[in-house]
């Protein structure tokens, strides 16, 4: 299922030149109490993940991820070493967590990916604010393994699938790529068009200044002669 | 010891024994000491290895270093006076002549005994400026100038030799009634004028005389000068400050607009390059080739000058997430981030795309395009800036030259 490309070559304990993309599916979903809950004043339910994007088992090539709450959680550094890498906690704030991605590499050459998830739980919409609905914020991402050792490489092939039903997303993921690509796309052809027209603006603004330039020498060379003429002696 | 001399020194007594003071006798003597060393043997002591000898017995250096510190010496000590040691020198009042004096004169004053008979020591300081005198025959045959007067410049020399050259004196009692007013400059000119051409007449066939050289017009231009500069008023020099700190605005300004032409060729060479791209990418799109992956081929290889973000490269092995390959470096600084967040924005771009391989790849490549319209939108501002003022330098020259001429010969004057 990996994205493989370039012929690889195996040097210092990693094959050059191999890149294998994993991509992944990070975020949090939150359910609204819909009301405050009277022991602690926490208003959420909510769950951290990280998640493959296809339908395949992490635990071969993740040998664990941890989830760095906010101070104020008891034992804020949850660990979890098993799919689905998950912590579900309540709550009343939003804050960042740090989550950390720790790899199955038998020599420990690959070191842990670090990202940050701003946990979300509020929202405007109505339905999700009276709790019916989950909220979901999600990211994409893709971990690239730019030139793994052969152990990894191995681990990181032979992924077997996690469900036998059908694997999906909350978010569109597929759409969204292809959208943003082609947004990119035509926004780059219109920043370039204007870049070719004000390029041409500036050379014509060049070739004027030296234009003027030369005009103006011109005719400060004639007045330098008539001056020198005028300075009496 | 001290004691006793004084004594005797109160008594008149005669003590043999003693010479005038000298310096050297009063500050130190050390000539006693030198004779007491004793010439030791320069024999190795029985046992001793010949390196430490070596080290503190030297053939040539028959001083070997003390092996204990010792402060016999003086040293760099400040050196004690011994007055009153030995007896006075004698001083006697005495007449003298001065031979720097014409008219021998005689004074009076005291002086050493054994001083007695000799020459005033101050004479020597007597300098006597060599003026030169000339013929008739010289003065008719070279030195005639139709401005100067036979007798006027007989005046002159008598004066030079009264006054030992000092041209102010000189031109202080210049007669003013009977003779023409004379500057200064006006003397020295007429003077060193006949030293040098008497030089020349006089000097041996073949060899070149040394000639003294008064540049009479650029003295008196000097002197113009420094009386301009002193007479200026205040207001006048608050002027000039305010003209040379305009000046010193102006030329820095001139530089950093020639430093901005300079960039302002690297951004149209990058620009270029864009453009190129741009074309290829286009042509590739209609023979419909293979679609994305070549196209970035080309894009990296016209794309290596372009100078607007440099992205960190991610060749180095690890893992890594894609997103960290679209992170702008801190490097670019404030104004092109505004820049590009604000050209996102109204292209309707997120500022965090989702991040697949084409969409970072896009996404980098679009905002360096960014940085890069930005800059060349700054690059045309200063050149339409640039424009207009070289427009107005020309309109203003050429209007000045057809206009009043002599206004146009006071304003290139200031230039």
């Amino acid at each position: 299922m990996a994205d493989v490309r370039q012929e690889s070559t195996v040097g210092g304990g990693r094959i050059k030149g191999l890149t294998v993309v994993k991509p992944i599916v990070y975020g949090n979903l939150a359910r609204y109490f819909g009301k405050k809950r009277e022991e602690d004043g926490h208003t959420h339910q909510w769950t951290v993940y990280v998640k493959p994007y296809k339908n395949e088992d992490m635990s071969i090539y993740v040998k664990r991820v941890s989830f760095k709450l906010h101070e104020s959680y008891p034992n804020p550094n949850r660990i979890v070493t098993k799919p689905p890498y998950e912590v579900t906690e309540t709550g009343w704030g939003e804050f960042e967590i740090i989550v950390k991605i720790f790899f199955n590499d038998p020599n420990g050459n690959e070191r842990p990916v670090t990202f940050y998830h701003l946990l979300k739980l509020f929202q405007s919409e109505t339905d999700i604010m009276l709790g019916k609905k989950s909220l979901v914020a999600e990211l994409y991402d893709e971990l690239v393994f730019q030139d793994p050792t052969p152990a990894m490489q191995q681990m990181l092939t032979s992924v077997r699938p996690i469900s036998i039903g059908a694997y999906k997303h909350e978010t569109d993921f597929e759409d969204k790529k292809e959208k943003t690509n082609n947004n990119i796309i035509n926004a780059k052809k219109k920043i370039r068009h204007e870049i070719a027209e004000l390029n041409d603006r500036l050379k014509m603004a060049k070739q004027h200044i030296s234009k003027l330039k030369k005009d103006i020498a011109s005719v400060e060379k004639v007045d330098d002669k008539s001056a020198i003429s005028l300075i009496p002696t | 010891m001290a004691l006793g001399s004084d004594v005797r020194d109160i008594l008149d007594l005669e003590t043999p024994d003693k010479d005038p003071v000298t310096k050297e006798s009063l500050m130190n003597d050390s000539k006693k000491k030198k004779v007491k060393k004793p010439e030791a043997n320069a024999r190795k002591p029985e046992g001793m290895h010949r390196e430490l000898w070596g080290l503190l017995w030297t053939d040539n250096k028959r001083d070997g270093p003390p092996l204990v510190p010792s402060d016999n010496k003086q040293g760099y000590k400040q050196m004690k006076a011994k007055i009153g040691s030995s007896k006075v020198r004698p001083w006697k009042w005495m007449p003298f002549t001065n031979p720097a004096r014409k008219d021998g004169a005689i004074f009076y004053h005291y002086r050493r005994i054994a001083d007695e008979g000799k020459d005033y020591p101050f004479s020597r300081f007597n300098k006597t400026v060599d003026v030169p005198t000339y013929s008739d025959l010289e003065y008719q045959q070279h030195l005639h100038d139709d401005s100067w007067t036979r007798i006027e410049t007989d005046t002159l020399f008598d004066m030079c030799k009264r006054f030992d050259l000092r041209f102010i004196v000189i031109h202080d009692r210049w007669d003013k009634e009977k003779y023409k007013e004379r500057s200064v400059e006006d003397l020295k000119e007429r003077y060193y004028n006949i030293c040098n051409i008497l030089k020349k007449v006089r000097a041996p066939v073949g060899t070149e005389p040394k000639i003294k050289v008064f540049d009479a017009e650029h003295e008196r231009r000097r002197k113009a000068q420094l009386t301009k500069l002193f007479e200026r008023t205040p207001e006048q020099v608050e002027e000039e400050e305010n003209l040379i700190a305009e000046l010193k605005k102006i030329e820095l300004r001139k530089k950093e607009r020639e430093k901005k032409t300079q960039d302002l060729q690297k951004l149209i060479t990058a620009a270029d390059s864009n453009i190129d791209s741009r074309r290829t990418d286009k042509r590739i799109a209609k023979k419909k080739f293979p679609p994305i992956k070549t196209k970035e081929g080309m894009m990296i290889k016209s794309n290596p000058e372009s100078c607007g973000i440099k992205f960190p490269d991610f060749k180095q092995s690890g893992v890594s997430l894609r997103s960290q390959r679209m992170k702008l470096p801190a490097s670019i600084g404030q104004k092109k981030m505004k820049a590009i967040e604000q050209v996102l924005g109204e292209l309707g771009i997120e500022f965090n795309p989702i991040p697949t391989d084409d969409v970072v790849q896009n996404f980098n490549e679009l905002r360096q395009d960014i940085v890069l319209l930005y800059e060349l939108k700054i690059a045309l501002a200063n050149c339409e800036y640039e424009q207009e003022t070289l427009r107005h330098r020309l309109d203003t020259l050429n209007g000045i030259k057809v206009g009043n001429l002599t206004v146009f010969g006071s304003f290139q004057s200031f230039h």
